[in-house]
């Protein structure tokens, strides 16, 4: 492998920037099998360029190597133009490129060091033995790689076959060989010698806190049972708000040190070259943008010492970075049409940008794991950040179709805060700025590409429609035309409830004005009218429109959510036909038990009647049935909605009698009233305890309403039987 | 609290360890390694795990990329309490038989439960003819 960065996989896949003119898809760049750089243009797959590698690099392929590092850079920098995305991998590969001639003499020299410790027992401090078999031979081995590298190039070499290697794996720019590159349990057998070229003292050369917090850099091997490692390795990351790179070999990955600049003397002290070049590269990030490295852990470990770890989960870097309003240190130049998330959003991610200097260790130490994953990194955070900035994009929409929990999220908060201002004030929150979100429409396409002159369409794949073949229109199905009942009054509520969507989102918009809250009524009432309320004597039932849509779920919550925003006109009546076939909805619903979601809006409704209205609600639950002796009003007893309509409706004709407002009644009205409580009050008696469902809600005025009419002793019984509370003082009632 | 508030995002799971549920009733086992927005998963180390009764198999699969659309539900292995589980692992051939045996108890059972229904003049309701929901 020469100089250029191991950058792999860089799919930018098409779609998940559909929005986003004029993207189109980075080159890939995927490296292989060690020795081969193969480049795939993503559009055609084709290769470009294959660029087969021998193994061992001599002196003259360092001009190649020079020249892939260019072309990389070009590749870069087109993704950077592509997705606006992080100057530090131009950066990086800046600092790349002069690095392989410049770090071949530091080679030199630190590659002495751990050659020298390789012959030696291992220091004390390193406990067990090197006992391994292996790691004779490979100390010899690193001795003759140390030859080749210090020609300047540095490329992997090994004397293993390499065939084994997961082309999808993370390759390391690095002399040693990438471990990665071979099977797990190779891998395994290996690490253990890798691990045995850093001498104790390279080490503890490095700062500790570099490997203190470098959970993952250490593979598993009888070396780590060493304590004295294992303590230096457990040092907590002092500074949790660091950047991390994960482009580089197992043995080093997860590298937590800051990527900060001032750290030169890591290039002198560091003994392994690809742990220099990865430390160049971290210094090449931009701090604030990047992820935390997220728990390298080791799940199965082939071996029967596995440790377990808990996953380290540190927190994401706080950093926002798709903010628009973040600092200066902030790198990411994002498109201009990428902008305005939710206010409240870019106000959390500002605020994290801010606090994210302050934020010390965030990780809990019992979250830390010292045992490597060393396939950990895969996904980089160049990768990570195009998906979260993807999904953000999602997110970006005047309506709540796109993301109704971000929506409500959002929503909630603002109005919590809001309230904390009112109420409080202590917190200088800003007030909600109305950020119109500015997305960029995808401009009009043509997807059916006519030739002029010619007979029928080119079959034009797009975002939308990736497989269009013919100009097929789908044609929504005639209600009549549909199947059974069933299905026909499903159809109906779909389309109902769609356009109930369209009036809450009429409702939702801040202000309206008079002609759009017109508009809102109108269009409720068009629903209204689709529902096909009329009246229907107790044979047709099974038959009738609105009725069948009661039976189903949905439609009552369709109804439900449709009844605030009727006219009382067309409410009342919504509140008349329930009550008038109460008996048929409730033998309906009695597998669903979905009538409660009727009651609060129906409850509204009752809230508001004039006292005749009421009367003649009552006058249904009361009318005789046809075919039994029972009332309704027994059978609403037994039914939780029911009962609580009943209540609330007794509830508001107390309610209006004791409120001295004139009444208005017409005709036979407070007779009726007084009959229909006294026969609430006989049926409350009669029917036993047991069966007495239990109300949704009971009215505090019931008692009251009965001992206005009936006489103590029945008001106690039917006290006992709703299980109301106590009246405070009864004495004072006029029983 | 991840740097998307208000949404979710498998940016956090990244090379944690996985359980995931497909839509054919397959549970994979894996280290989640790369996801895109479509939540495709790559899954490294795989694991597919059959549960029949009280005992487990796992058969290694090696590395999985799975399509969005067809994972029902996913979540995080916590690795600490992993081991921690009443049931018992067999071998792979062990499971796999018991799956065909459980298979077979099925089948005859719902052969049975036909042969009853037909005996008795019922219909035996069908998934595709039911319009209920």
């Amino acid at each position: 492998m020469g100089a250029a960065p191991a950058r792999l996989f860089q799919l930018r896949g098409r779609r998940g920037v559909s929005s986003q003119e004029g993207l189109g898809a980075p080159l890939l760049r995927v490296s292989s099998s060690p020795g081969c750089l193969l480049r795939w243009c993503p559009c055609c797959f084709c290769l470009l360029a294959p660029q087969i590698l021998e193994d061992y690099l001599l002196v003259e392929d360092v001009p190649l190597l020079e020249e892939m590092a260019e072309e990389d850079e070009e590749l870069d920098l087109y993704n950077e133009m592509t997705f606006g995305l992080d100057r530090d991998s131009t950066e990086e590969d800046a600092v790349k490129t002069p690095v392989p001639l410049e770090r071949s003499p530091d080679l030199a020299e630190t590659e002495e060091e751990p050659q020298a410790d390789e012959g030696q027992p291992p220091p004390e401090e390193q406990g067990e033995p090197q006992g391994e078999g292996g790691m004779e031979p490979d100390a010899e081995q690193v001795g003759s790689e140390e030859e080749e590298e210090q020609l300047g190039a540095e490329e992997e070499h090994e004397d293993e076959p390499n065939d084994l290697g997961d082309p999808a794996v993370m390759r390391a720019v690095q002399s040693k060989p990438t471990l990665e590159s071979q099977d797990s349990a190779v891998l395994d057998s290996r690490i253990g010698s890798v691990w045995a070229e850093f001498g104790k003292e390279d080490m503890l050369a490095m700062e500790p806190m570099v490997w203190g917090s470098c959970p993952s850099s250490i593979p598993p091997h009888p070396v780590l049972e060493d304590k004295a490692i294992l303590q230096v390795l457990e040092t907590p990351p002092p500074a949790a708000n660091v950047a991390l790179d994960f482009l580089s070999s197992p043995v080093q990955r997860g590298y937590a040190g800051s990527p900060r600049l001032n750290r030169p003397d890591f290039r002198g002290t560091s003994p392994k070259s690809f742990s220099q070049r990865f430390l160049r590269q971290s210094t090449g990030y931009a701090p604030p943008t990047r992820f935390r490295p997220l728990s390298p852990t080791v799940g199965t470990p082939p071996r029967p010492l596995a440790m377990h770890f808990g996953p380290m989960s540190p927190s994401l870097d706080p950093s926002p970075f798709f903010s628009p309003s973040a600092s200066s240190q902030f790198n990411f130049s994002m498109p201009s049409h990428l902008t305005q998330l939710h206010p409240q959003h870019q106000r959390i991610l500002t605020q994290r940008q801010q606090q994210g200097g302050t934020v010390q260790s965030v990780s809990p130490k019992k979250l830390w794991s010292p045992k490597a994953d060393p396939y950990a990194g895969l996904m980089t955070c160049k990768e990570k950040d195009w998906v979260v900035k993807v999904e953000m994009i999602q997110l970006q929409s005047e309506t709540m179709d796109d993301d109704y929990y971000y929506q409500t999220y959002y929503h909630r908060l603002e109005r919590k805060q809001a309230e904390e201002e009112l109420m409080g004030g202590r917190n200088k929150q800003e007030p909600p700025k109305l950020v119109t979100p500015f997305i960029q429409k995808v401009e009009t396409y043509n997807s059916v590409v006519r030739i002029a002159g010619s007979l029928g369409q080119v079959a034009v794949s797009t975002c939308y429609s990736p497989r269009r073949a013919i100009d097929a229109v789908h044609h929504a199905l005639v209600e009549e035309a549909a199947g059974s009942h069933r299905l026909r009054a499903l159809h109906r509520i779909e389309r109902l409830f769609l356009q109930l969507l369209e009036v809450e989102e009429m409702q939702r918009k801040v202000s309206l004005a008079p002609e759009e809250q017109e508009q809102k009524t109108q269009e409720a009432g068009r629903i209204y009218q689709a529902l096909k309320i009329r009246a229907c004597s107790s044979e047709e039932e099974a038959e009738d429109e609105f009725l069948q849509v009661l039976c189903v779920r949905k439609g009552k919550k369709l109804t439900a959510r449709l009844l605030p925003h009727l006219a009382s006109e067309q409410a009342e009546k919504i509140l008349l036909t329930i009550t008038h076939h109460l008996p048929f909805l409730m033998k309906k619903d009695a597998l669903d038990e979905s009538l409660p979601l009727l009651y609060s809006p129906l409850n509204e409704v009752v809230g508001r009647m004039t006292f005749s209205r009421l009367i003649q609600v009552l006058q249904e639950i009361t009318r005789p049935l046809p075919e039994s002796d029972e009332f309704p009003l027994a059978m609403a007893l037994k039914n939780q909605f029911g009962i609580t309509l009943l209540y609330s409706l007794l509830s508001r004709g107390e309610g209006l009698l004791s409120s001295e407002t004139p009444l208005e009644p017409h005709g036979r009205d407070f007779e009726t009233w007084t009959d229909t409580v006294f026969l609430v009050a006989r049926e409350l008696s009669q029917v036993p305890k047991a069966s007495l469902v239990e109300p949704l809600f009971l009215p505090s005025n019931l008692l009251s309403l009965f001992c206005r009419y009936l006489d103590k002793q029945t008001v106690h019984h039917l006290e006992a039987k709703m299980e109301c509370s106590p009246l405070p003082s009864e004495a004072a009632m006029p029983c | 609290m991840n740097y998307m508030p208000g949404t979710a995002s498998l940016i956090q799971d990244i090379d944690k360890k996985h359980l995931v549920l497909l839509r054919d009733g397959r549970t994979l086992i894996g280290f989640l390694r790369s996801i895109d927005q479509f939540a495709n998963l790559v899954l490294h180390q795989t694991v597919e795990r059959i549960h029949v009764g009280k005992k487990y198999g796992d058969i290694p699969r090696g590395i999985f990329v799975v399509r969005g659309e067809n994972v029902v539900l996913l979540g995080e292995i916590d690795l600490e309490k992993e081991s921690d589980t009443p049931l018992q692992q067999v071998s792979i051939e062990e499971i796999l038989e018991e799956q065909r045996l459980e298979l077979q108890a099925k089948q005859e059972s719902e052969k049975l439960k036909v042969q009853a229904l037909k005996e008795r003049g019922l219909a035996v309701p069908r998934a595709d003819t039911l319009d209920e929901y």
